[in-house]
């Protein structure tokens, strides 16, 4: 067996040393190389699901932003038709109330008028009056030619015009 | 030009008990070749690679994706990875060694039986059965203790020592009779594989060199960058293929 072994090349000096050396080498690739490949190549992994992951989020959120858009546009629309209904409801009252205001003015105007007229009016007859019973005082005193005194003048006179 | 051939690998020179021969030398230099090329990956690894760093990621990611393809489970892969890989590297470039320019004619001359020879400082480690049976020792070993790993002591024992008082019965303890003695088998075959396929190789170099020095030698130096290569990706996926068996339980 050991003179096979030996007309084979077997030498247990070298096989050990042949087994050590792979195990050096073993040892040495792994921690510097398989043990950073295998890492970055689960980074990546992690990193492209992490990807696909934001991806997929992003989608949902466009999704339920789109979503929530179309709501705030129906909301919008319908607070926009609200506003205008209003706006036209105070327009319809505000039209009645300046209306109503209009007329309650030119009623004052027209009163206030009327008032001015009356006054102007009875100033006018008075100020005839007075006028008139001067004129008539000297017409009768003309007529009369004699000169009473002022009392019983003025109480003739009113006599006379009332 | 007379070609000298011998199976044993020869010895250069002896350091105090331990023989250094050509096959150990070279173990060594690819060795060191392998070790300084991790470190230099080691340190320029970026996240965008280029260049060598670009080259050792692929082929190391794809000896994950041919695991990954025989184990079907990514925390297995991880285990039988390293090993694995290591086997498909070392080989590779110890098969691939023993082509370089130089080898049969730089060397040291010596005496044998009378007769000055030349013993060339290259060759491959491969075609060296001590490499070859370490390296498939250490597999089937590895695969023992992955199976172990996998599925527990007992169970893994199970595969081999068969109660006779069992179901089959006898043919149980027979069929583990045989496992045993295929994880024999699994060592001789695997060191005397690498080591015929690269050691013909390398005599049929010899061999055309030494009959026509110029171009007809180089159809065979092509066949044998091709033989190195399969017969490290072969010494990778047996050993992976064990593993895998190793680790399933019947």
């Amino acid at each position: 067996m050991s003179d096979l072994l030996s007309s084979l090349g077997i030498d247990w000096r070298l096989f050990s040393a042949q087994l050590i050396n792979f195990s050096i080498l073993l040892l040495i690739l792994y921690k510097f190389a398989y043990k950073p490949v295998l890492k970055m190549l689960d980074d990546r992994t992690g990193k492209i699901e992490k990807g696909l992951a934001d991806a997929e989020e992003s989608q949902k959120k466009l999704k339920e932003i789109e979503q929530k858009e179309k709501e705030v546009l129906i909301e919008a629309k319908k607070q926009a038709k609200e506003i205008i209904k209003k706006a036209e409801d105070q327009a319809q009252v505000n039209k009645e109330d300046f209306v109503k205001i209009a007329q309650e003015e030119s009623d004052k105007i027209v009163e206030k008028a009327k008032k001015v007229a009356g006054e102007e009016k009875e100033k006018m007859v008075a100020d005839v009056k007075s006028k008139i019973s001067v004129l008539v005082a000297t017409a009768v005193e003309k007529i009369v030619d004699e000169k009473m005194n002022d009392t019983k003048d003025a109480q003739i006179i009113n006599e006379v015009i009332s | 030009m007379d070609v000298t051939i011998s199976l044993v690998p020869e010895t250069i020179m002896e350091i105090g008990e331990f023989p250094i021969t050509n096959t150990f030398l070279m173990t060594v230099v690819v060795s060191v070749g392998i070790i300084i090329g991790s470190f230099i990956f080691s340190k320029r690894q970026k996240l965008v690679p280029r260049g060598f760093q670009n080259v050792a990621e692929y082929v190391l990611e794809s000896l994950l994706g041919l695991v990954d393809g025989v184990t079907g489970n990514r925390k297995q892969s991880r285990r039988f990875f390293p090993i694995v890989a290591t086997i498909f590297i070392f080989v590779i470039f110890s098969n691939w060694i023993g082509l370089l320019p130089g080898m049969g004619t730089v060397g040291v001359e010596q005496i044998h039986h009378g007769e000055e020879i030349l013993v060339s400082f290259i060759r491959s480690p491969s075609a060296d059965l001590n490499m070859t049976a370490a390296i498939a020792i250490f597999a089937v070993i590895a695969a023992q203790v992955m199976g172990i790993a996998a599925i527990g002591m007992r169970k893994y024992a199970g595969k081999f020592f068969v109660s006779p008082f069992k179901k089959p019965y006898f043919i149980g303890t027979f069929v583990g009779l045989l496992e045993i003695i295929s994880e024999f088998a699994k060592m001789i075959s695997f060191s005397f594989r690498l080591f015929g396929n690269i050691f013909a190789g390398e005599v049929l170099l010899l061999v055309m060199l030494a009959l026509v020095p110029l171009f007809v030698p180089l159809p065979f130096l092509f066949l044998e960058v091709f033989v190195g290569f399969i017969q490290a990706l072969v010494f990778a996926m047996l050993t992976l293929v064990f593993f895998k068996m190793a680790a399933e339980a019947h």
